[in-house]
């Protein structure tokens, strides 16, 4: 703890003048969050019912565990565009070893067991994002480039295995020792569907990761200014290549709930579900310049896009309103901050003259 | 005048088009045939996948050597990949292309520069330009499969609607189709109808929601099987299974395989192989010895899938 390259008292006074804006960002997505909340159920008397709160939630969980991983990254000033491309890739991974997987150099199939499908394709999920953190750690290629090719790469490997199938035969067999992998990743513990589950378990850990691990501070402290960072000693090198790997991580961990899910493995799957994860990181308060931003306000952030665009559905709204409405949101929800930032600073230059 | 410019016109096209075939044949003489380029949409989705295996097979077959592209239906890329083929100086393209007006242009651009175009599963707003357009007759095949789901709902019910890319000629054909036969009886009511933009994962998504809303909707027709089946996964999480009926397009072997375990009610086959087959054999006929086909605009009929059929479909081709 010693050689903690940041004390105490410097995290605290930057951190928590930082946290108190994002704070406020943080009641105003949950003003919109209610807002959307209200108005739906006066259209719908269908909105708040239980059953559909659960199903909305289970479509807002697979945005929100994309955006926690989405939110490490930006916290660090990047961007991780290759995260739908992956999960498409990790679920089609999942898909294909479910099948039986031919074992090089020898006429024999494997079948591995679910739990070994899950690894597999959770470690094919990270060794894609830690490319990702090669790429913009060591090379110094701008992450929105980097990503951007590894988007089509992933992409690329993913239709590459299903060579244009689409995958359907996961329930596995008891005597290959493979069954399992519909009911346990498309289970609903104590009614509630698995990816919420999982939604509410990466919160948690990923709080405890930014708040309570020196990883966490280095991580926000980088963010915020990369080059002080470093010059205090922040490996920031390390922490760089460490969040494209728990973004990939993310991404594969949505890819197998999302094949357990459909009941297949498609290689178009999560296509252009980066720029949602985005959304849900940017309306939940976070900088894209990097340094600050919550996982509360980034959960909150993909309730609101989820429940907005499955609340159109569910009044019938018509799909080109549901398009423009989803963007307006999108840009006021981000706006209305950057307003209040100038009429702010309009105010302090008044005060300072 | 006008003439004057035409015949200029022309005889600058037949002279490019001699000088690029004559380089083609120069560079590719060892081949025997020289190059096709097969232009498709998306790889990926297994019915444009049965398009280029059909085609590159039968063009290999036939001694030509293939290249394969995919525009992804973004009609910039098909003109990069039209301008590729123009440059490589290859024989022939088969195209499938990405929009009707969008593509007039791209396939003026190759007949230009003497390359004949073959289009296949689509048309383009413009005749004349291409060597043969060669289209499976969707409205009737959409006809085919909505009077076997109105009889498979006992003539009555509440239904929604998923649609295709809105974008999509194909989509509005195939939804009219369904309507014209629908809209007609009187027992029938659209409750809501959503764009799920030919995709699986849309298709659950939004069917689940519709379901929220509507829980005593009986029935669903979808504009192809990739939505049809997204629907079927959202009925069967919600038990609804054995009460809705489904309708699919397009003949795919997930899709088969629903009908035949009666989960979707019938779906309707684009004979893409039989069309696919068509373009190259008639490229190849060109090619040899300058033989048009019949005509320009071909419709193929589509073939309806229901339960007795369904195990002779495999690779959208019905045995």
């Amino acid at each position: 703890m010693k050689l903690n390259p940041l004390n105490r008292g410097e995290r605290t006074g930057t951190s928590s003048k930082l946290n108190r804006r994002a704070f406020i960002i943080e009641i105003r997505a949950l003003v919109a969050l209610a807002i959307i909340v209200i108005f739906f159920s006066f259209l719908s008397d269908k909105f708040l019912q239980y059953s559909n709160l659960v199903l909305m939630t289970r479509h807002v969980a697979m945005n929100a565990i994309l955006a926690i991983g989405m939110l490490l990254v930006i916290l660090n000033g990047g961007i991780d565009l290759s995260v739908g491309s992956i999960v498409g890739l990790s679920g089609v991974v999942a898909g294909y070893l479910m099948q039986g997987a031919p074992v090089p150099f020898t006429d024999q199939v494997a079948y591995p067991n679910i739990w070994a499908v899950l690894v597999i394709s959770l470690i094919v999920g990270m060794f894609f994002g830690w490319l990702n953190g090669l790429l913009v750690a060591k090379l110094n290629i701008a992450p929105f480039i980097a990503t951007l090719g590894m988007l089509y790469v992933a992409r690329g490997f993913a239709k590459l295995i299903t060579n244009g199938e689409t995958f359907t035969k996961l329930s596995g067999k008891p005597e290959l020792g493979n069954a399992g992998f519909l009911s346990t990743f498309a289970a609903r513990p104590l009614g509630i569907p698995l990816p919420i589950w999982v939604m509410i378990v990466f919160a948690i850990v990923f709080s405890v990761i930014l708040n309570r691990t020196a990883f966490g501070r280095w991580l926000y402290a980088s963010g915020g200014n990369q080059r002080a960072a470093a010059l205090t000693g922040v490996p920031i090198t390390k922490v760089n290549v460490r969040i494209y790997v728990l973004s990939g991580f993310c991404a594969a961990s949505v890819g197998v709930l999302f094949t357990a899910d459909l009941q297949a493995a498609i290689p178009n799957m999560g296509e252009f579900s980066e720029l949602n994860a985005i959304a849900a990181v940017v309306i939940g308060g976070t900088a894209l310049s990097g340094g600050r931003g919550t996982i509360r306000g980034t959960l909150i952030g993909a309730f609101v896009i989820g429940f907005l665009v499955d609340g159109l559905v569910l009044i019938g709204v018509s799909v080109f309103w549901q398009e423009t409405i989803k963007g307006a949101v999108i840009i006021i929800a981000v706006a209305v901050e950057e307003i209040q930032r100038i009429l702010e600073r309009r105010q302090k230059l008044k005060s300072a003259s | 005048m006008l003439n004057k410019y035409k015949v200029i016109a022309a005889a600058a096209a037949i002279a490019l088009g001699l000088t690029v075939a004559g380089c083609g044949s120069s560079d590719d003489s060892a081949a025997g045939g020289g190059t096709i380029a097969i232009i498709t949409v998306d790889p990926a989705n297994p019915y444009w996948k049965a398009e280029v295996d059909t085609a590159v097979e039968v063009a290999t077959e036939l001694g030509y050597e293939t290249t394969v592209n995919a525009h992804g239906n973004d009609p910039a890329k098909q003109t990069q990949f039209i301008d590729a083929a123009i440059s490589a100086g290859v024989k022939a393209i088969i195209l499938d292309p990405a929009g009707a007006d969008e593509s007039v242009g791209a396939v003026q651009k190759a007949t230009d520069a003497g390359i004949p175009v073959f289009l296949v599963n689509a048309e383009i707003s413009a005749q004349g330009i291409a060597k043969a357009q060669i289209v499976s007759n969707n409205a009737q095949g959409a006809t085919l499969g909505a009077q076997t789901w109105v009889e498979a709902m006992g003539g009555k019910g509440k239904y929604v609607e998923l649609f295709g890319n809105p974008t999509d000629n194909n989509a509005k054909v195939r939804s009219d189709a369904y309507h014209a036969v629908i809209d007609q009886i009187p027992g029938f009511k659209l409750l809501q109808k959503e764009t799920a933009n030919w995709d699986r994962a849309q298709g659950k998504a939004k069917m689940e929601i519709m379901l929220q809303a509507h829980p005593d909707l009986q029935g669903v027709i979808a504009g192809n099987d990739e939505m049809a089946l997204g629907a079927i996964e959202a009925l069967r999480a919600a038990g609804k299974l054995d009460k809705v009926k489904v309708l699919g397009f397009d003949g795919n072997d997930d899709a088969v395989a629903a009908v035949i375990a009666g989960e979707m009610v019938a779906t309707v086959l684009q004979p893409i192989v039989d069309g696919t087959k068509a373009a190259v054999n008639q490229a190849h006929a060109f090619l040899t010895d300058g033989t048009l086909p019949a005509s320009e605009k071909q419709a193929i009929d589509c073939i309806l899938i229901t339960k007795e059929e369904a195990g002779r479909l495999k690779g959208f081709v019905l045995s």
